[in-house]
């Protein structure tokens, strides 16, 4: 059993050729798929993998392919997320830049499972060094062959289009980055209807994220049980894991889902630094509940953090140890989600300002004894009443942060003291 | 100033984009992308030109230059150099940096120098935290950014 | 045709029905701002959120689709609260202006505050300083940190004027509505954005500071600016005319006529009420000899024009007599006119003004003809079939067949087949609300009413008839045009009971089938541009 996929190459730029991508293998899954497999074939197999969307949302992918309805007369899209923007994440950034053609050949059997012959790769714009790294691997496989018209004779015509942001956190929400692909500002739709019956230009469409797409070719190669199984149940496959903070190793690590939290951090990211004490960790990517050190024996897939109250969301572990003040930390969080808020609906727009002007002032020492529990009441208005999910996305840290760490946040109100150890 | 202001490179940059989306109001982030490449921000004169060569209306470029932090309304140093500031980064003393390079060139956090060489912004995570703290100059990423790496890299652009 | 039950009420709708339609069915209210019937559904403001059982959370009833079985509560705990929390976020960087804001009164930020919120506020943290009250277009105002970004104004500007001035710049809550740089909002139908503002953030640069809104009283009305006939309400101060340098009518909005204009109206129309209230008022009967002029009663006046008619009439037979009649004048007061014509033979009519050329028309609403009731003159038969303009009277006069001529508005003095005849004339009569070059050589003057000052209709270019109601009472000596000839007529052997306004329409209806419509019911005002909540204030 192999138990790296994606990240076997890392780091050995060679990999990022067409040549060596061939010679291990490459291109054979996508053409099996499209000369020997018919589409429905090829979603079951997914199906079968268990692979659940590795953006943040964990919606099974082969599930979200089934509803671009058969009927319809207008084209149908694939789209790419690869904004890759929510804080702590970084997977794929590595693999635009050491497996690019595991992505292509994913894009190219998942277009062929939907019956899409146009795909854009929506990348956020800081990483123009990496979609250029993108766009030489997609040039080379499109003198391959592998791309254009009536690709390995089978008439199946595929287009790719690499299209970059211009800094904005919520075009990473799907229904915004589909109004930014539309030329828009990134303001997010309200649904039904869902992209997959009424997405780009109003036509189907499907938005996997760049790691969700990439495990594809593997999963056609060596078969959608395979994958499945090296999970946990529910929970096929393996990912990719960001980890940051106060590790000795910060990087990204492919493991089963299901690794214990506590693994990734001690035995694959080598600990925390300076033989530091564990405080707190953010399994997901900012936007995920915090966990306290005495919780991170979970196993990280998506069903076990749910159950303890928090998310695996897109997988962006950032690890703090004692010498953080969770004050700061969340002050910093609510400034971002202050930043990124897109502005179109009243309580994030609104709410997401206020938490960040009442952290700051608890930092400045000017906190008041209402303000925890006004922030609370704040995030609580946010949560649940929002267009999108960024609202909740920003309460959410409020709620862990304060309800798992009051003593910190007492502190800085009552005392104006940090019990952060320096 | 409109149109006519665009070198003929520009011009055909654009069209190549235009050409390569199924509708052109799709291809203004590319296009508004390519402008700012070539005059380093997009002013309001370009705006207009932009709206008319994609058949919109002029505030919806407005709306959308306003809207995203890459695009720019008016002109950066020659080195904009981002720092972040987002949690990963701050967690391994990206404040430091900041502060160090906010001393060694006299600005504050959104200002630029005098001689316009540098322009400084704190921006959120960049998609790189492995490499915290981390900074954008341009185009290019810097990993592992202290006040002493940041100090050094001012001596070398300057 | 789904049902469901709202607030334990149950009501059948049509697919695609949302809830905020079905709860409006029910007479069920549900707090909004940036739905607007008129727009699409941006789904932003959350004010609407209500509870429905089963779902997750609470959703919007402007945008959620009324669905078999739905069971809906507004009214719950988690609905006031959200409706409070919405209020407080809205609230949190709202300056308090109320009591220099224009909309006080009619402010849905105060309504709903009102209604849905009364919390304590909480928020202990500087507003945000943003750009105020600035002129961004001929009427309109913006205030920047009254808005609440409901993007009413934005969708107003794409969807229905298509002039896309406005847009919503920046990211977050540093977003504003803003034009682009030196551009202006100057479309034909600026005005309507301030009407459905649901604050203080657009208001009119004509009426700013010019009277609180619950001094104003309302009357249903039709915009007489051109054939489209855009029902209307007109706004009046009659208590406090001095705080409003003397004006009555102090603005007009419009009323939602599904068929006829929606919810809009243009700004033609809209600012084209000052000559009610105009310096050029005429307020007084006069008699005009070649040495003076004089101030007549209306006894004397009407006299003295019965005196002319019978005289003419006498002498030369009533073919002698001439009536130039108006577009502008209702079908009730053309009516009356047509019936004393007929009495008394006067065959000599006519109301098209030679020199009168089709004007400014779009696509929307805005029609080139710019009087309110061509139509009913057309279907009243006002006018010599065989001739395509009335420039043949000016031949009559010419001919010295016409020696007496009476004139209702119009300014015949400016069409050049009249100038160079008028002076023939033995007898110029002109009646009409404001003075003009025709009134200067008339040898009797009739100040008339206008159509603030009576009821009537007008009938607009589809053919539909319509009432308006009088707001304030005719000004000095004004008189309704058909009143005028009632008191003629009674000379002639007429009852004046004939020409009493309601008759006039009954009698009309009857004589006319056309005019038979429902539209000429007694029209009802609804506040349609703002929510029916503090109305009563009104
Ligand atoms: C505020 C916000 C930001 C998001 N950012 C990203 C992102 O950067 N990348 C991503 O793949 N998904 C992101 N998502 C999730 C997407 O909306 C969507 O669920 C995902 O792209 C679907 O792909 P998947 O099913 O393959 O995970 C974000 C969601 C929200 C609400
Ligand atoms: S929740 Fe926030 S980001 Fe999402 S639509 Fe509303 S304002 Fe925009
Ligand atoms: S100006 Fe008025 S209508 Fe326009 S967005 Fe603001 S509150 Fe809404
Ligand atoms: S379109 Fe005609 S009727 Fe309507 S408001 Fe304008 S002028 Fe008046
Ligand atoms: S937090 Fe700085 S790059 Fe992610
Ligand atoms: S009225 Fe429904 S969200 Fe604004």
């Amino acid at each position: 059993m192999m138990e790296k996929i994606l990240s076997r190459h890392f780091f050995n730029a060679e990999a990022r050729k067409l040549s060596f991508y061939l010679n291990d293998g490459g291109y054979e899954a996508a053409r099996n798929a499209l000369t020997q497999m018919t589409p429905q074939q090829v979603a079951d197999q997914v199906i079968r993998s268990n692979l659940r969307g590795l953006g943040g949302a964990g919606f099974p992918a082969g599930r979200k392919w089934s509803f671009i309805p058969k009927d319809s007369p207008n084209p149908r899209y694939l789209v790419v997320n690869c904004d890759e923007s929510e804080p702590g994440t970084f997977k794929d950034r590595h693999i635009l830049e050491w497996t690019p053609h595991s992505l292509l050949e994913g894009i190219i059997i998942a277009a062929y499972a939907i019956g899409a012959s146009q795909c854009f790769i929506y990348t956020r714009g800081e990483y123009l060094h990496y979609a250029r790294m993108l766009q030489a691997a997609l040039d080379e496989a499109c003198q391959a062959g592998f791309f254009g018209k009536n690709i390995w004779g089978t008439g199946f015509d595929l287009d790719v289009l690499i299209h970059l942001g211009a800094g904005a956190y919520i075009c990473g929400e799907e229904s915004a980055l589909l109004e930014s692909l539309e030329g828009k500002k990134g303001w997010p739709r309200l649904r039904p209807p869902f992209p997959a019956v009424s997405g780009l230009f109003g036509c189907p469409t499907i938005i996997n994220n760049t790691e969700t797409l990439s495990y594809i070719p593997a999963i056609i190669r060596y078969g959608g049980s395979w994958f499945a199984g090296l999970g946990t149940p529910q929970n096929g496959g393996l990912r990719l894991y960001s980890v940051s903070g106060h590790v000795k190793n910060p990087g990204v690590y492919e493991l089963p889902l299901g690794t214990p939290l506590r693994e990734i951090i001690y035995t694959h990211a080598g600990g925390i630094r300076q033989g530091r004490k564990l405080k707190a960790v953010i399994p997901g990517g900012s936007s995920t509940p915090v966990l306290r050190a005495d919780e991170i024996d979970v196993r990280m897939d998506f069903d076990s953090l749910a159950a303890i109250g928090s998310l695996l969301g897109s997988a962006g572990i950032i690890v703090m140890d004692e010498s953080t003040c969770l004050v700061k930390a969340l002050a910093v969080l609510a400034k971002f989600y202050h930043h990124e808020s897109c502005g179109q609906c009243t309580p994030c727009r609104e709410g997401t300002g206020w938490m960040a002007r009442i952290l700051n002032r608890i930092l400045d020492g000017q906190g008041v004894r209402d303000d925890l529990e006004n922030l609370l009441r704040v995030a609580g208005n946010i949560r649940g009443t929002t267009i999108c999910a960024l609202g909740d996305a920003a309460a959410m840290p409020v709620f862990s942060f304060i309800t798992k760490f009051r003593d910190e946040f007492e502190s800085h109100v009552l005392q104006g003291r940090c019990l952060a150890s320096k | 100033m409109s149109l006519q202001s665009f070198s003929d490179r520009l011009l055909s940059e654009i069209s190549e984009i235009l050409a390569r989306y199924p509708q052109p109001r799709a291809a203004l982030l590319p296009i508004l992308h390519a402008c700012q490449r070539e005059s380093g921000y997009i002013s309001r004169d370009t705006e207009t030109a932009v709206a008319e060569l994609v058949g919109i209306p002029a505030i919806d470029v407005r709306e959308t230059v306003s809207f995203y932090s890459l695009l720019l309304d008016k002109p950066a140093g020659k080195y904009h150099l981002q720092f972040c500031t987002n949690l990963s980064c701050t967690l391994l003393g990206a404040e430091e940096s900041v502060a160090a390079a906010c001393r060694k060139l006299g600005v504050h956090p959104g200002e630029t120098t005098r001689d316009n060489r540098f322009t400084l912004t704190t921006v959120e995570c960049l998609g790189a935290c492995d490499l915290s703290p981390s900074l954008q100059v341009n185009d290019d990423y810097y990993a592992n950014m202290s006040a002493e790496k940041v100090n050094e890299l001012l001596d070398k652009l300057k | 045709m789904p049902t469901l039950t709202i607030d334990g009420q149950q009501v059948t709708v049509s697919k695609g029905a949302t809830i905020m339609q079905a709860a409006e069915a029910l007479g069920i209210y549900i707090p909004r701002y940036c739905y607007h019937p008129g727009l699409r559904v941006a789904g932003s403001c959350r004010m609407c959120l209500v509870e429905i059982e089963k779902a997750p959370k609470l959703d919007i009833a402007c945008y959620r689709q009324a669905a078999e079985g739905m069971v809906v509560h507004t009214t719950t705990e988690p609905v006031k609260l959200a409706r409070q929390s919405i209020l407080e976020f809205l609230l949190s960087n709202h300056p308090l202006d109320c009591p220099v804001c224009d909309q006080s009164g009619e402010c849905d930020l105060q309504n709903f505050y009102m209604e849905f919120g009364l919390y304590q506020s909480r928020f202990l943290e500087n507003k945000i300083k943003r750009r105020k009250a600035f002129p961004i277009g001929r009427h309109v105002m913006l205030d920047n940190e009254r808005c609440i970004l409901c993007s009413r104004c934005v969708r107003f500007c794409e969807e229905v004027s298509r002039s896309h001035e406005l847009g919503i710049v920046n990211r977050g809550d540093r977003s504003e509505i803003a034009l682009r740089e030196g551009s202006q909002l100057d479309n034909e139908y600026s005005g309507n954005v301030i009407d459905i503002c649901p604050v203080g953030a657009l208001t009119e640069r004509e009426f700013r500071f010019q009277c609180r809104v619950w001094y104003l009283n309302r009357a249903a009305s039709v915009c007489p600016g051109c054939s489209r006939g855009c029902n209307i309400e007109l706004h009046y101060n009659v208590n406090r005319p001095h705080q409003s340098g003397g004006k009555r009518v102090l603005r007009l909005k419009p009323r939602f006529n599904a068929e006829v204009n929606k919810w809009w109206m243009c700004d033609e129309g809209r600012y084209g009420f000052e000559f009610i209230d105009a310096p050029s008022r005429l307020q007084d009967f006069e008699i005009r000899t070649a040495q003076r002029t004089v101030v007549a009663s209306r006894e004397q006046a009407v006299q003295t024009l019965s005196d002319w008619i019978g005289d003419s009439i006498d002498r030369h037979g009533s073919q002698s007599l001439g009536i130039f009649l108006s577009p502008k004048l209702s079908n009730e007061d053309l009516y009356g006119i047509g019936k004393f014509a007929r009495h008394v033979g006067i065959d000599c009519l006519d109301f098209r003004n030679p020199s009168e050329r089709p004007g400014y028309q779009d696509d929307f609403l805005i029609q080139a003809d710019k009087n309110p009731n061509t139509r009913g003159c057309l279907e009243l038969g006002l006018y010599r079939r065989s001739e395509d303009s009335g420039g043949w009277m000016a031949g009559e006069i010419q001919r010295g067949k016409v020696r007496v001529l009476i004139v209702f508005l119009q300014d015949l003095a400016l069409a050049p087949e009249f100038q160079q005849v008028l002076g023939r004339l033995e007898r110029l009569v002109f009646v009409g609300s404001n003075r003009n070059g025709t009134a200067e050589i008339a040898s009797l003057v009739v100040p008339s009413a206008t159509y603030a000052e009576k009821d009537g209709s007008f009938t607009n270019f589809e053919g539909r008839a319509q009432r308006f109601e009088r707001a304030v009472v005719p000004l000095g000596s004004a008189v309704a045009e058909a009143d005028l000839v009632a008191s003629v007529a009674v000379s002639f052997g007429m009852q004046r009971e004939e020409f009493e306004r309601e008759r006039l329409l009954s009698d009309l209806r009857r004589e006319y089938p056309f005019f038979d419509q429902e539209a000429l019911n007694p029209p009802e005002l609804e506040w349609v541009y703002q929510t029916p909540i503090g109305q009563e204030r009104l």
